[in-house]
């Protein structure tokens, strides 16, 4: 493995996120719903501020000087497929967040069928997941058969 | 007689030897480090290694890496200051760095860290 150690911690606790996720989905099953608002706010939260302090520097370093001429390359689209959704994504939860959780915006932008919205974006956020780990499989696994 | 003529030959001998350490000195027979002539060597990079990973070399070489692996790679003094430091090297691209100064220049890949080599210049 020649990846440095803040690829496999973010790898780590992207995986721990998403698994949060679905334990908050489960919560929410179970009825407890203000238990349900803890749990998605703060894997939101924490990943914003994963994405904000490391996703977006080595993003700006490593990827976005080679798009658009080597998008075709694996080692730029999966990253850029994973930052692109990852961006929807995230900021579609953030609205949620407000949306369900606050009274901040107006009734006109607020949210009426929460349970499709949240179950699409927690859909999607595994995709992102498994997405980045695509990525961190290509840039630092070596592996036989990539030629 | 014959002390005179050993004593021309070991006087010729010397005379030879101190020529032809004289002309090697200063690059008479063309050696590679004669000014003008600049002396190479490549590290190749491939499969998440630097090929050699101890390069040898004289002082005044110029050292080009190559990337033939199918992922980013870059060429990162360990010194600090940085002695050099290459941009993302995609597939085929080059960088060179000539090594004036004897010395172990210790060097690693910045996007993967593990990645180190070494280039003893003498």
């Amino acid at each position: 493995m020649q990846s440095p150690l803040y690829a496999d911690l973010v790898l780590l606790l992207e995986i721990t996120i998403a698994v949060a996720l679905l334990a908050g989905a489960w919560l929410a099953r179970k009825r407890k719903f203000r238990e349900h608002a803890w749990c998605q706010s703060v894997a939101v939260l924490l990943n914003l501020v994963i994405v904000a302090v490391v996703m977006v520097p080595t993003f700006r370093e490593q990827v976005s000087p080679k798009i658009p001429a080597k998008l075709g390359r694996s080692y730029v689209g999966l990253p850029a497929a994973h930052g692109t959704l990852g961006g929807i994504v995230e900021l579609t939860a953030l609205y949620i967040l407000v949306a369900a959780g606050t009274k901040l915006l107006p009734e006109r932008l607020r949210i009426r069928r929460y349970k499709l919205w949240m179950r699409t974006v927690l859909v999607a956020w595994w995709l992102v997941v498994l997405l980045g780990a695509a990525t961190y499989v290509r840039w630092y696994v070596p592996l036989p058969f990539r030629r | 007689m014959v002390r005179t003529c050993l004593c021309i030959t070991v006087l010729t001998f010397l005379l030879f030897n101190a020529v032809a350490l004289l002309a090697a000195g200063s690059g008479y027979f063309g050696s590679t480090t004669q000014q003008g002539q600049e002396q190479t060597e490549e590290v190749k990079i491939d499969n998440f290694s630097f090929l050699p990973t101890t390069l040898t070399v004289a002082a005044g070489t110029t050292v080009t890496w190559i990337n033939r692996d199918d992922i980013p790679h870059t060429v990162v003094s360990s010194d600090d200051p940085r002695v050099f430091k290459s941009k993302a090297l995609d597939t085929d691209d080059k960088f060179s760095f000539t090594f004036t100064k004897a010395g172990t220049y210790s060097y690693f890949c910045s996007v993967h860290p593990k990645m180190t080599g070494k280039v003893v210049v003498q």
